[in-house]
């Protein structure tokens, strides 16, 4: 990167010096290349002559210079540009901001703040540059952007959840999730019906800015529930002047980021009759050379389920080689977008309107996502004192849904079917079992519908009054309602309903989120070089869910979908749960001398979550920054521009945990019809708040005139009073209860960089790079407990004091004994000795799902009126389990279908393999071991687009303000060593709770691959 | 300053706000009720006893998994598993992992089952008087039936002998609330359980009504006793407590059924059922036939399948033999076809082959001859009657006649047989082989230091 500008720098010094002294003018108008608006106050200076002028309040300058002087264009927060000029001309300039600029707006907790002021760490992105990608919420998008934040999706399905973890894992079995903060307030984040994601119910292209409050300094300001970092979110806001209207469209399509490779129909029945053969030998008979032997032989009965399982073909013959893979995926996959929004205002009222309709269609069968949304965000100022405004957004989102990935109508799960089943039979129907070995979930398609349709009403409105010239007051009050209704009909043909001639559920949900906030902003006018701002408050948060579900069966007909037709009712409830949050804040900034900055915050915050002794937290902050650059004797160094250290200290909590566990409870639970109840949990009086320090070391820099700017921090963030779900013994009738016990620990750092690699008139190319390492360590548990290993047997993520969170521990696979096929396992921990019995194995850790670090590269070049970006994103050293590669990687356990590369099975003594010898119905190496364990890094080209913006001339003509028309690339590559589908995995299905979600990390069950999407637009402004 | 004027009315505001708020913290639930209101008057505790009765419907307990672990421990490769459950797996390979979930699952379900026994027993006083019997008998059958079924799986068996000294399970007796009793509890010896188990039932017995609707009545009660001294080879008593409770069930109204398919697949209790768990649309769960039935009938897979071996034990002609079906690609049997059918788990007939095989062995006649009973068997699954007894012909019957009802591994056990591998016909487990005890849950041991682990975990 340096020596480019070395060369640019070269360059710009060296063409100059040719050429006689001849006095020439010219003039013209400095814009914006942003919004195309003139700009007042653009320095203008000759570099030989050292002559000088400003434009107007037009953006209208003329200048006299010698002829082929290099004219410098600059203004605080672009990049300068340098143009050699031979004649009197008109010359038009448009300028691009600096993004490096240090002295960006940032977004913090009730207030904003100059970023070079800032002595948190803070993390931001501007809403343009997510706009246009491709994916169904914005929490996609922030992958690989941000230092400090590691984004996963879940799966390739639409609608289901983003795992966004903020400097790492602080809690074991309550919730790692950020707090959500849009426009001030708090939205709900969870809690939606299954697997569907709130966030995907908001349209992102009204972002104006998201924040990421990383520190304690930061996050502290938002108290209890800042331990896992807080996303600030704002949307956009009208502009006075003419109203200006875009209008956007995308088209685009998707397919599956990887497949994975399986038997074909010869390839599945030799593996199958070997594993019976295999069988018959070690039972001393051998029905292939001795014919007499086959009858009642494992070959016989292998031939025998072939024939079932081929239908009306035979498997003999190889007519049949289904791929079942492929009837997975949607070959019509693809996106469609289309938005208009509209902005504007005078001095005293200004709006910004806007109105979109998204349509994704699944790269898997039977899921979609249609979205329709409007936003109106008005801001009025009614006198010098007085402003109000409210923001009001609606969302309609309509998903096509999929079951969990654990359940046998989960597309992929068609993967396990035989090669030798044909699809239909000769009637033309789907084949099921038992000619399938599985459900033939395909049937879903053709007998089943499951939508889940939401509307979102995100409202908040607020007035701001300056009492005077020093102190102004303001509220702020938000509703986020949702509601949400999940509508599922399984007809008489699919596995749910083919026993009750139909199976229906209706499902309601609606969550109302309420919020006040109401806050001093103290900003005294002190002579001097003394600054300070002051912020006081309270906030009180209000979340209620209700719930209401009825199921039905017995169905007159499958065109009769709803429950009204159901001629059976099994099962209905409504529930109803609340909680509430009463807080106090308050905030000092000050500056001295622009130099020396000191921050205090502090929040004192009580919930109905806890017991009623602990019902109140404290969670204080203090942060400290000295701008050294401002320093006498850097000031004006010619390289470094800025340079800044600060540090920050403070507590944060955190509040995810079920809304009642600290009481002890009996629940209804119904016996022959008759209502008992239960006992579901023991009482914890003095259940409170999980604690996290957070300690935070950063430095800032801005070389080169801010052309190359950075930042590095270093933190160490441990959370104390674990909300642990404790095991007690059984026999106390419980398993366990909430307990404020346990330590974890995270620490790390992050680098960022920004550069301006190349700027003259028509060529800019900007780099931004960031890296993150986190070090994730469980330190203590409950008295006398070192571990929680892993509660299910076929799975192995458990929690270790001293090591990572959810390491994977188990047998590790020791390859195949060569001499007779049996699949081997480490029987010591130095790895010495082997065992074939899986139960004798040695327990051994075997890689961590938490990655060692995770970067991110973005290069955006533009050329005249070409922009190209592309976005690198990367996560290293990270393990995968492949939880069902005990189902498809399992040499020929049982009839589903095996992946490729069993056919590298031993077959005779001194094969050296790894795939252990084929025996029917034996498990010979298929349990959970470090067999199923892959390296899960990856590096993905994330995004890529190319955008076309149309010329002056050509805008002219179409009597527009800008046009842009660009192809945009999501996923396009991934590398990666990982052998199942993709190595961006979470498994919902195991996610159920917050504990479970913590613990069943890096494992894929059946998990849908990430979506390639390639995608064209057009945006157009007028 | 004029400002100071205009400050005030916002001052206020705050203030309110801040006031008005805090009692909004107190939230209670809406779904649940507290502990100390479920146990504080008549109504409520006797709802709690129908959570008792809902916790041992649990699937992990006789909602079908208890049957399902004998049959699998037991399976003799008579049956196979052909299902993705690894659990059910482990238990046919006679290779159960520390945290099997489904060995997991059972304990924990059995302990707070057990709980809730126990905190209905102290809470007895408060039950209006004339209900006190029945509640405490029902809790008293309820807690010697898991603690039964617990010692059974989790224990060497009594026949083995050494019974002062093999451990059993922790025996708890009083109720947990909070943080007193703390479950920390070593495991008493096997006879320490039986001898309470006993001694609850017994009580249960004599307390209970003749009759009780589907819960547990006084011929309930001495059916499970008799199970229970059969299996520790008492034989005289299982003949006297199967006697008792033959006598009393026919005295109100229960006999065998005269077809023997219809004493399966039924929606309320036939004549037959001793005692079932009570299953219906609303509560659906039924884990024998959720693994044996086939998908037409809501079934999984077809997890479990029925295999010649089996087939070749019935005398042509037997009626049982009507049962099994070759359904999704393999035999199946019809005792667990439907769904939303109750779950049998004592049936008439078992108590006639205990009171045959219990007279026998005694040499005695109470309430029948062997061969009486034995015959009323054969005859209603059109079998010629047989005119001499010896104790294999009735441990046969027994096996056919409650075959796949989760016996076999118990009477295996008892009768001091042995099971044949399933993979390896030459590989036999002894009724003692440490393999055919489940382990203490890995999570248990964990959370209770004082837990030894079984031999061969």
């Amino acid at each position: 990167m340096k020596s480019n500008i070395f060369i640019v720098l070269a360059l710009l010094y060296v063409f100059p010096t040719i050429g006689l002294a001849q006095t020439i003018t010219i003039f013209g108008k400095v814009t914006s290349e942003e919004d195309g608006i003139g700009m007042p106050g653009v320095l203008i200076s000759a570099l030989e002559t050292g002559n000088s002028t400003s434009t107007n309040d037009l953006g209208e300058y003329r200048i006299n210079i010698k002829k082929e002087a290099i004219v410098t264009f600059s203004s605080m927060g672009y990049v300068p540009q340098e143009i050699v000029v031979k004649r009197s001309m008109e010359l038009n300039i448009s300028l691009v901001a600096n993004l490096n600029s240090l002295d960006e707006i940032v977004v913090v907790g009730y207030g904003s703040i100059h970023k070079s002021a800032l002595t948190a760490n803070i993390s931001r992105i501007e809403g343009q540059d997510i706009a246009n990608i491709p994916v169904p919420n914005f929490q996609e998008t922030l992958q690989g952007r941000l230092p400090g934040v590691f984004v996963a999706d879940a799966s390739g399905k639409l609608g289901d959840g983003v795992k966004v973890r903020i400097r790492g894992t602080s809690s074991i079995s309550a919730g790692n999730d950020p707090l959500y903060i849009i426009d001030g307030i708090p939205i709900t984040s969870s809690g939606s019906i299954d697997n569907s994601n709130p966030m995907a119910m908001l349209n992102m292209r009204d972002i104006a800015s998201i924040n990421v409050l990383k520190d304690a300094a930061a996050a502290s300001i938002y108290g209890a529930r800042g331990s896992n970092g807080v996303v600030v979110i704002t949307t956009n806001k009208g502009f006075s002047g003419k109203t200006k209207f875009n209008v956007g469209i995308q088209r685009g399509y998707s397919s599956p980021t990887r497949k994975k490779k399986f038997l074909n129909a010869s390839q599945y029945v030799a593996l199958f009759r070997e594993a019976g053969y295999n069988n018959d030998l070690a039972a001393n008979k051998d029905p292939i050379n001795s014919p007499e032997e086959y009858p009642d032989s494992q070959l016989q009965f292998v031939d025998n389920l072939l024939d079932q399982y081929a239908g009306h073909s035979d498997w003999r013959t190889g007519d049949v080689n289904t791929n079942w893979q492929d009837q997975a995926f949607n070959s019509d996959a693809g996106v469609t977008n289309v938005n208009f929004s509209a902005s504007g205002g005078d001095d005293r009222t200004k709006f910004y309107f806007s109105s979109a309709y998204d349509k994704q269609e699944g790269i898997l069968i039977r899921n979609s996502l249609e979205r329709i949304s409007g936003r109106l965000n008005l801001d009025h100022q009614l006198s010098d004192n007085f402003s109000f405004g409210a923001n009001f957004s609606l969302s309609s989102t309509s998903t096509n849904t999929l079951p969990g990935d654990n359940l046998f109508n989960n597309p992929m799960q068609l993967v396990a079917l035989a090669p030798i089943s044909p699809l239909r039979d000769l009637d033309g129907n789907l084949y099921d079992r038992p000619t399938t070995i599985y459900y033939n979930n395909l049937i879903d398609s053709e007998n089943s519908s499951w939508t889940t349709s939401s509307l979102r009403n995100l409202n908040n409105v607020y007035g701001e009054v300056k009492i005077n010239k020093e102190l102004s007051f303001r509220s702020e009050f938000g509703l986020d309602n949702i509601t949400q209704n999940d509508d599922r009909y399984f007809g008489s043909l699919t596995a749910t309903g083919q026993s009750s001639n139909g199976y229906g559920s209706s499902r309601w949900i609606k969550i109302t989120n309420y919020t006040t906030n109401n806050y001093f902003t103290y900003k005294p006018i002190i002579q001097g070089n003394h600054d300070l701002e002051a912020t006081l408050g309270m906030s009180y948060q209000n979340s209620e869910t209700r719930f209401t579900s009825v199921d039905g069966r017995e169905f007159p007909l499958d065109g009769l979908k709803t429950i009204n037709s159901a001629a059976e009712i099994v099962d209905g409830t409504s529930t109803l749960t609340s909680s509430s949050f009463l807080s106090y804040f308050a905030r000092v900034n000050y500056s001295l001398e622009d130099k020396y900055l000191l921050g205090v915050s502090t929040r004192y915050d009580g919930s109905s979550r806890f017991g009623n002794s602990k019902k109140y937290g404290f969670f204080p902050a203090g942060s400290l920054g000295w701008i050294i650059s401002e320093e006498s004797f850097l000031k004006g160094n010619a390289y470094l521009s800025f340079f800044k250290l600060r540090t920050s200290y403070g507590l944060t909590g955190n509040a995810l945990i079920g809304d009642f566990d600290h009481l002890g409870l009996y629940e209804p639970l119904p016996y022959n019809l008759s209502p008992g109840l239960s006992p579901t949990q023991i009482a914890n009086p003095n259940l409170t708040w999980e604690t996290t320090k957070q300690f935070d070391i950063g430095l800032e820099f801005g070389l080169f005139e801010d052309r190359i700017s950075g930042e590095i921090d270093f933190y160490n963030k441990t959370t104390k009073d674990l909300l642990l779900l404790v095991p007690v013994p059984a026999t106390t009738g419980f398993v366990s209860q909430r307990q404020n016990i346990g330590e974890m620990q995270n620490y790390g750092f992050e680098i960022l960089l920004n550069s301006i690699n190349y700027a003259n008139k028509n060529l800019i190319w900007r780099s931004s790079f960031n890296f993150s390492r986190n070090i994730n360590r469980v330190r203590s548990l409950s008295k006398d407990q070192t571990s929680i290993p892993p509660p299910y047997s076929s799975y192995l993520n458990g929690i270790f004091i001293d090591q990572p969170m959810a390491v994977f521990y188990g047998p590790k696979y020791a390859g195949v004994d060569p001499d007779n096929g049996d699949a081997l396992y480490y029987a010591n921990e130095d790895l010495s000795e082997t065992t074939n019995d899986y139960n004798s194995a040695a327990k051994l850790f075997l890689g961590s799902p938490n990655p060692d670090f995770i970067s991110g590269l973005t290069n955006e070049i533009s050329y005249k009126n070409i922009d190209l970006l592309f976005l690198l994103q990367g996560v290293f050293g990270n393990e995968i389990y492949q939880a069902a590669g005990s189902y498809y990687s399992n040499n020929a356990y049982w009839f589903d279908n095996n992946t490729v590369d069993q056919m590298e099975r031993w077959q005779n003594p001194g094969d050296i393999t790894d795939v252990p010898q084929a025996r029917l119905g034996q498990c010979n190496g298929c349990s959970a071991s470090s067999r199923y364990i892959s390296d899960g890094s990856y590096l993905r080209l994330k995004t890529i687009s190319l955008a076309y913006n149309f010329p002056e001339k050509w805008n002219n003509k179409l009597k527009i303000q800008d046009a842009k028309i660009y192809i945009i690339a999501q996923n396009l590559l991934t590398f990666t060593k990982y052998n199942g589908w993709d190595p961006e995995v979470g498994t919902e299905a195991l996610s159920n709770s917050f504990a479970n979600a913590n613990l069943f990390q890096g494992v894929d069950l059946y998990s849908a691959p990430q979506a390639k999407t390639f995608s064209i637009g057009l945006d157009l402004g007028f | 300053m004029p400002s100071k004027v205009f400050h005030l009315p916002f001052v206020f505001l705050f203030s309110l706000l801040t006031l008005s708020c805090d009692s909004n913290l107190d939230i209670k639930p809406s779904q649940e009720i507290d502990e100390g209101t479920a146990l504080d008057n008549d109504a409520n505790i006797k709802s709690v006893l129908i959570g008792a009765y809902a916790n041992l419907r649990k699937s992990d307990l006789w909602g079908g998994r208890l049957l399902l672990y004998s049959e699998m421990l037991g399976a003799n490769n008579e049956i196979r598993w052909t299902g993705t459950f690894t659990q059910p797996r482990e238990m046919l390979n006679k290779s159960i992992l520390i945290n099997n979930t489904f060995v997991t699952d059972t304990w924990t379900a059995a302990n707070s089952t057990i709980n809730i026994t126990n905190n209905i027993l102290e809470a007895i006083p408060k039950v209006n008087e004339v209900d006190q019997d029945r509640v405490k008998g029902e809790a008293l059958f309820i807690r010697a039936v898991v603690y039964f079924e617990l010692v059974k799986l989790f224990g060497q068996p009594y026949i083995a002998g050494n019974t002062d000294v093999n451990p059993g399970v922790p025996l708890i007796l009083t109720p947990s609330r909070g943080r007193e009793n703390n479950g920390i509890v070593e495991r008493y010896s096997i006879e320490e359980i039986y001898t309470q188990i006993i001694e609850d039932l017994s009580i249960a017995e004599q307390i209970l009504p003749d009759t009780n609707g589907v819960y547990a009545s006084s011929f309930t009660a001495s059916a499970v006793l008799s199970r229970v001294f059969l299996q520790i080879g008492d034989f005289a008593s299982a003949r006297d407590a199967a006697n008792r409770s033959i006598n009393l069930a026919l005295t109100n109204g229960k006999n065998l059924m005269t077809n023997y398919a219809d004493a399966f697949n039924n929606e309320s209790d036939s004549q037959e059922d001793i005692f079932t768990i009570q299953v219906n649309s609303q509560d659906s769960e039924n884990a024998m036939q959720l693994f044996y039935s086939t998908p037409e009938f809501g079934g999984r897979d077809g997890d479990v399948s029925i295999l010649n071996s089996h087939l070749d034990l019935y005398e042509s002609g037997d009626d049982r033999l009507l049962l099994f079906q070759e359904r999704a690609g393999a035999i199946r049997t019809n005792k667990w076809r439907d769904p939303n059918r109750n779950v049998k788990i004592i049936r008439l007939a078992e108590l006639y082959l205990t009171r045959a095989e219990a007279n026998f062995r005694e040499g005695t006649n109470i309430g029948a001859t062997p061969l009486e009973d034995l015959n009323r068997i054969r005859k209603r699954v059109s079998l010629p009657e047989k005119s001499s007894v010896n104790l294999e012909n009735i441990l046969m019957e027994r096996k056919l006649e409650l075959a796949h009802e989760g016996h076999i591994l118990h009477d295996i056990k008892r009768t001091k047989g042995f099971v044949t591998d399933n993979n390896d016909p030459a590989l036999k487990y002894t009724f003692d082989d440490p393999k055919l005890v489940f382990p203490i849950p890995e999570r248990e041991i964990l959370a209770n230091s004082k837990l030894i682990q079984n031999p061969g975990y």
